[in-house]
């Protein structure tokens, strides 16, 4: 139904609305299809209802009872005029006669909504955003056409801009996964996807890393420590039986396992650098502060077994027990069958805060503008995580480009044979982690793509015999695996994550079953069981380990279903969360409540925060307490009393006067109850009392909506907002939500 | 002076994007530090999804028929002086009324610069279509000079229910209410309240919960909402009150059986109230003469008499005169004497007549074949397939 019909005309209000006439008509033609009649003046009894008129055939043919359609409403208008539905349009200009002037009425052009007010680079972007946000609003299923899919609705003047205004990308749906083309973004990756690949000469940076690790062990131990310790190690692992042939090759260098082959290409059978005794000697040097080198070397390969541990697929199995059973060249596995990973875009480098304040506060105040790329740290893990941590993701991702680049998968490597390592694959967990972090989805599923179901033979340490010997399990973390299910829901597709959270759920289960039984996870005999009482914890250990991984399976089912609004099964998914993680029980009462009352099932959450009371009076501390406060405020929320739900929010406050939530909430409720400047002031002291913690993307959100409601000035307090977070925030920062653009 | 509005829709609870590590994984704790620094995460279960962070709307989203428009409105100082005698008068116009919005009518003194005149205006919608919020300020310049402006805001109101009925008509004068209820909105739904007003003749008895280890249990399960475009059906039994189930004349023809009360809640307790129209139905004609049964045995055995209690209803305004024939079919078999005389009926009246009859054949068997003729005005009233009931063998033992 046209938006159309009824948009452009800016009638003088005193003139009930000509343009109404068209669309009824349409609508009634709608109507027919699917209710019977909405006149309401007729009557279906048994005896008669064949008789009566208005039944569509379609009814009669399907020989159903027809159903009488009721007109709802208090009002004579029977009109349905369930066509379309305004956002609140500015209808003329301040000045106001109430003719807005006859050239927007005119236009029958779908864009014709369009404001003699509006000015031009005000409509622009707002224009692209509403009908993409509502579209992902929509449900599948309702055919009504709803005005925001039109394309593009010009927006007509500042007011109005509240009611338009995208989402806040990490606020769930509405939100479209692209990739973000800052204006630097374009000139960047140009020039650096000219710049020679580095798989074939490692930067000297990198080389303190992936090179001789006992030239720079400090750090590198910090990089052995947790990754590729066992790969050696488990040579010295009686229980693992090592094939350890032959001939080790000269080039074999310490750190070797770290280090790809420049042109690392082939079979398993050719790939190895084999692991011969010599640089073990090197590296347990590293290990020489322990105090016992061989049970450290231990109890490192009884965790890796425990967090590797994993369940191939029949196909992958089959392979994987060729590959250990091998002859020289024996195994063939189909290059379909391989996973060859590459970057799919080599630089998303860029500060979208920067470019903000190149654009609103010119080119002074962007320099002051310093967050660290990834040039300006270290080009190893160290690096990495400084990264992340101060929240410069952008640069991480990019960094993570580099180092799988000199791993051999950078960009345009995808396709390309290549061997994988511990590293290279926790590497690409952390970058597309980041993307699923930085809300780019769709860069996160092309690099994705080639890992295919995370089952590949070539994923797990038993294709590669010479550089893990005895090592068994899979490469890949059981955290990417959640990401992958993952990754499927933000792009639309929720039910594929479902299936990829059970298969992980399935396995996850299996192993748990077979610890259970007191057998190793793979369902073979426990070579550690034997030891008795070590055994026993390890068992104990293994429990704990899968028992979490299942429950956080458990979660991101539950997330799933809460995104797919499908509550009820997501309910039941949150309570068994909470067999799995019995100390978020309060937590997870709550978020079952607060469910609830997002429906509007205002008595079933009360239950729930009552069950949340009763929980929380067991552990006494000042979280239970907040958590009661909470949840009695959102419940007066739901009864519409803001009133109310404001003195808890301020309640909670009193106790913990640095609680974010309830901070922010209670300006919100402030605005309710129509006190905006005193929304705004408890807003802004909360982001001036703690800029590190509160200048969160929500916050800022609201902030900005309340100044775009103050005032005509809005502009100038947004760019103050921009210099705020200039100063604290690293480049993942969403600029989306101080509405500048 | 700049005036601003923003509708108040329920805010919402921001949701974050978890993403998890593990500590053998390369950033270590790193991730769930992350997590737990977000003041959006919910604290000590970083992984669930609902926050507990209140945004305010977004957009203007969709407004239904019997739901509540509020609505923020702002004046504002922009200038650098003082301004006087200010008036905000905020007004509703709909396709058939004007309606006035604001809270006060009083105008405000002065305003002084960066201040600003806050109204949260309430309004139950009550008519589909296009609304429009006119939102005129006057006021005085410091100069002296009366300005005047206003602002329009147009907004449609939505049908947020499809609501069908469906009326059945028992033997026994009751009368069965279908109502299927569609959820034409876009946000899941919450129903509340669905319940019938009956009108002075009938009482209601509400078929939507079963009684189970004595505690009433909705028919919908733990689904208490309603997706988008779900429907939802409930069964209502009216029955007439006595006072006019006796007279019979009265309910006739079309009869108002009572509306439609739903009251429904969306988004955090966001409220909505419909009621349907009158609901009406046709009673069932039945002609001058009504014959209805008060006893029948369901199960027979063959060829053995067995009874059933005749209600004849005088449904006429006039008095009859009436006499009974029974003919025989070719498997029922009527005991007694045709053609008796039941005597006169006064209009509304009715009398009870117990029959005796057999049936020659097994199986289901149609009761048939009874006559009334009304002496007065020679008129004959068939009455075939009254009833039916299932003819047994009497080698197997009947039960009833």
């Amino acid at each position: 139904m046209e938006d159309a019909g009824g948009g452009e005309e800016t009638p003088a209000p005193e003139a009930p609305h000509p343009p109404q006439l068209a669309p009824p008509e349409e609508q009634g033609l709608l109507f027919q299809e699917e209710t019977i009649d909405l006149g309401g003046d007729e009557f279906g009894s048994e005896e008669n209802e064949t008789a009566s008129e208005g039944s569509s055939p379609l009814a009669d043919k399907l020989n159903e009872h027809m159903m009488e359609s009721v007109l709802i409403s208090d009002s004579p208008n029977s009109e349905g005029d369930a066509g379309d539905l305004g956002r609140v349009r500015d209808e003329a200009e301040p000045g106001g006669e109430g003719d807005p002037g006859p050239e927007p009425a005119g236009t029958p052009s779908p864009s014709g909504e369009a404001d003699g007010d509006c000015a031009p680079e005000d409509a622009a972007p707002s224009s692209g955003g509403a009908p993409r946000q509502d579209a992902a609003r929509e449900v599948p299923g309702s055919e009504a056409a709803r005005p925001e899919q039109e394309p593009p609705v010009a927006e007509p003047v500042p007011v109005c801009t509240i009611f338009s205004q995208r989402a806040p990308p990490a606020s769930g749906d509405g939100f479209e996964p692209q990739m973000v083309k800052s204006p630097s973004f374009g000139g960047a990756s140009e020039a650096s996807a000219r710049t020679p690949p580095q798989v074939v000469q490692p930067s000297p940076s990198l080389s303190t890393f992936f090179g001789d690790t006992a030239a720079s062990h400090s750090l590198a131990s910090d990089f052995f420590d947790s990754f590729t310790t066992s790969a050696f190690i488990s040579v010295s692992n009686p229980g693992a039986g090592s094939p350890a042939p032959a001939s080790p090759p000269p080039l074999a260098v310490p750190g070797t396992e770290g280090r790809p082959e420049p042109v690392a290409m082939r079979g398993p059978q050719a790939a190895a650098p084999p692991a011969s005794p010599e640089p073990f000697a090197h590296i347990q040097a590293v290990f020489a502060g322990s105090d016992d080198p061989f049970a450290t070397a231990l109890s490192m390969s009884e965790m890796d077994r425990r967090n590797d541990a994993w369940l191939p697929g029949e196909a992958t199995r089959g392979v994987l027990r060729a590959v250990a059973t091998q002859q020289r060249g024996a195994v063939f596995v189909d290059k379909e069958n391989l996973t060859m990973p590459g970057l799919r875009f080599d630089n998303i480098q860029g500060d979208a805060v920067k470019d903000l304040m190149l654009r609103f506060l010119g080119e002074k105040a962007a320099a002051k503008r310093q967050v660290l790329n990834a040039d300006s740290v270290e080009q190893s893990f160290v690096g990495l995580k400084q990264l992340i941590s101060c929240r410069n993701w952008r640069a991480a991702v990019d960094l993570c480009g580099r180092l799988l680049t000199a791993h051999g998968q950078g960009y345009g490597k995808s396709g390309l044979l290549t061997s994988h390592t511990t590293d290279s694959l926790q590497l690409w967990f952390v970058r597309l982690a980041l993307l699923v972090k930085l809300g780019l989805f769709q860069n996160a599923e092309m690099e994705f793509e080639p890992f295919g179901n995370l089952d590949q033979p070539d994923l797990y340490y038993e294709y590669y015999p010479h550089v893990y010997p005895g090592r068994r399990g899979s490469m890949v973390p059981f955290s990417m695996r959640i990401l992958h299910a993952e990754l499927q829901q933000y792009l639309g597709n929720p039910q594929e994550s479902l299936d990829r959270l059970h298969k992980v759920k399935t396995v996850c289960s299996k192993i748990l079953a077979n610890l259970e039984q007191g057998l190793a996870e793979d369902g073979g005999m426990s070579s550690v069981t034997q030891e008795g009482r070590q055994g026993c914890s390890y068992l104990v250990a293994s429990i704990r380990l899968w028992r979490s991984r299942l429950g956080r399976v458990m979660y991101s089912m539950a997330n799933c279903l809460l995104l797919m609004k499908d509550y009820v099964l997501a309910v039941e998914a949150y309570h068994s969360v909470i067999k799995y993680y019995p100390e978020q029980e309060p937590q997870l009462l709550s978020g079952i409540g607060r469910i609830s009352l997002q429906i509007g099932d205002i008595k079933t959450a009360e239950k729930y925060f009552q069950d949340v009371e009763k929980v929380t009076q067991k552990l006494d501390g000042l979280q239970g307490k907040i958590m009661v406060l909470m949840n009695s405020a959102f419940l007066h929320l739901g009864q519409n009393n803001f009133a109310e739900a404001h003195r808890f929010f301020t309640e909670i406050l009193r106790m913990d006067p640095r609680n974010a939530v309830a901070n922010n909430n209670a300006a919100v409720c402030l605005l309710y109850l129509g006190k905006l400047k005193d929304s705004l002031r408890q807003l802004e002291a909360m982001v001036q009392q703690d800029p590190r913690h509160y200048l969160h993307e929500s916050v800022l959100f609201n902030l900005t909506t309340m100044y775009e409601l103050e005032s005509s000035r809005s502009m100038q307090k947004k760019q103050a907002l921009l210099e705020a977070v200039a100063g604290k925030e690293g480049d993942s920062f969403n600029t989306q939500c101080l509405k500048l653009a | 002076l700049a005036l601003k509005v923003m509708r108040l829709t329920k805010p919402t609870l921001f949701t974050n994007i978890p993403v998890t590590c593990e500590e053998k994984d390369l950033p270590g704790d790193l991730f769930n530090q992350l997590m737990r620094d977000d003041p959006s995460t919910v604290n000590g279960a970083e992984v669930l999804m609902l926050g507990e962070m209140l945004t305010l709307p977004q957009n203007f989203g969709n407004i239904f028929l019997g739901e509540t428009f509020s609505s923020y409105i702002s004046v504002h100082n922009d200038s650098n002086q003082v301004v006087k005698d200010i008036l905000v008068k905020a007004d509703l116009q709909t396709s058939s009324q004007r309606l006035n919005l604001s809270a006060s009518n009083a105008a405000v003194a002065e305003l002084k610069p960066d201040c600003c005149i806050d109204d949260v205006i309430h309004h139950e919608v009550k008519e589909i279509g296009t609304h429009i919020l006119v939102c005129a300020v006057s006021y005085t310049t410091q100069a002296g000079e009366k300005m005047y402006f206003r602002k329009f805001f147009k907004f449609q109101v939505l049908k947020p229910l499809d609501v069908k009925t469906k009326f059945y008509n028992a033997e026994t004068d009751e009368v069965f209410l279908e109502a299927q209820i569609q959820n034409m909105t876009t946000s899941p739904m919450f129903m509340e309240k669905v319940s019938l007003e009956p009108s002075i003749m009938y009482n209601v008895t509400e078929l939507n919960s079963v009684s189970q280890a004595g505690e009433c249990v909705s028919t919908f399960g733990s689904r208490a909402y309603l997706q988008p475009m779900d429907t939802r059906q409930y069964l209502y039994c009216l029955k007439p009150k006595n006072e006019f189930a006796e007279k019979a004349g009265i309910i006739k023809g079309v009869t108002v059986i009572g509306k439609l009360d739903i009251v429904w809640k969306t988004n955090l307790g966001e409220r909505g109230r419909l009621q349907t129209s009158q609901l009406q139905r046709m009673a069932p004609g039945y002609g001058d003469v009504r014959l209805s049964l008060e006893a029948i045995p369901d199960t027979v055995n063959l060829e053995e008499p067995f009874h059933i209690t005749c209600k004849i209803t005088n449904c006429s305004e006039r008095t009859m005169d009436l006499v009974l024939e029974m003919c025989n079919t070719n498997s029922i078999h009527w005991c007694g004497i045709s053609g008796r005389q039941l005597g006169k009926l006064h209009p509304s009246s009715s009398l009870c007549l117990a029959l005796t009859l057999l049936s020659s054949v097994q199986g289901l068997q149609s009761i048939s074949g009874l006559r009334l003729t009304d002496t007065f005005l020679k008129r004959t009233y068939e009455y075939d397939d009254i009833a039916q009931v299932c003819v047994v063998s009497s080698a197997i033992k009947v039960e009833s």
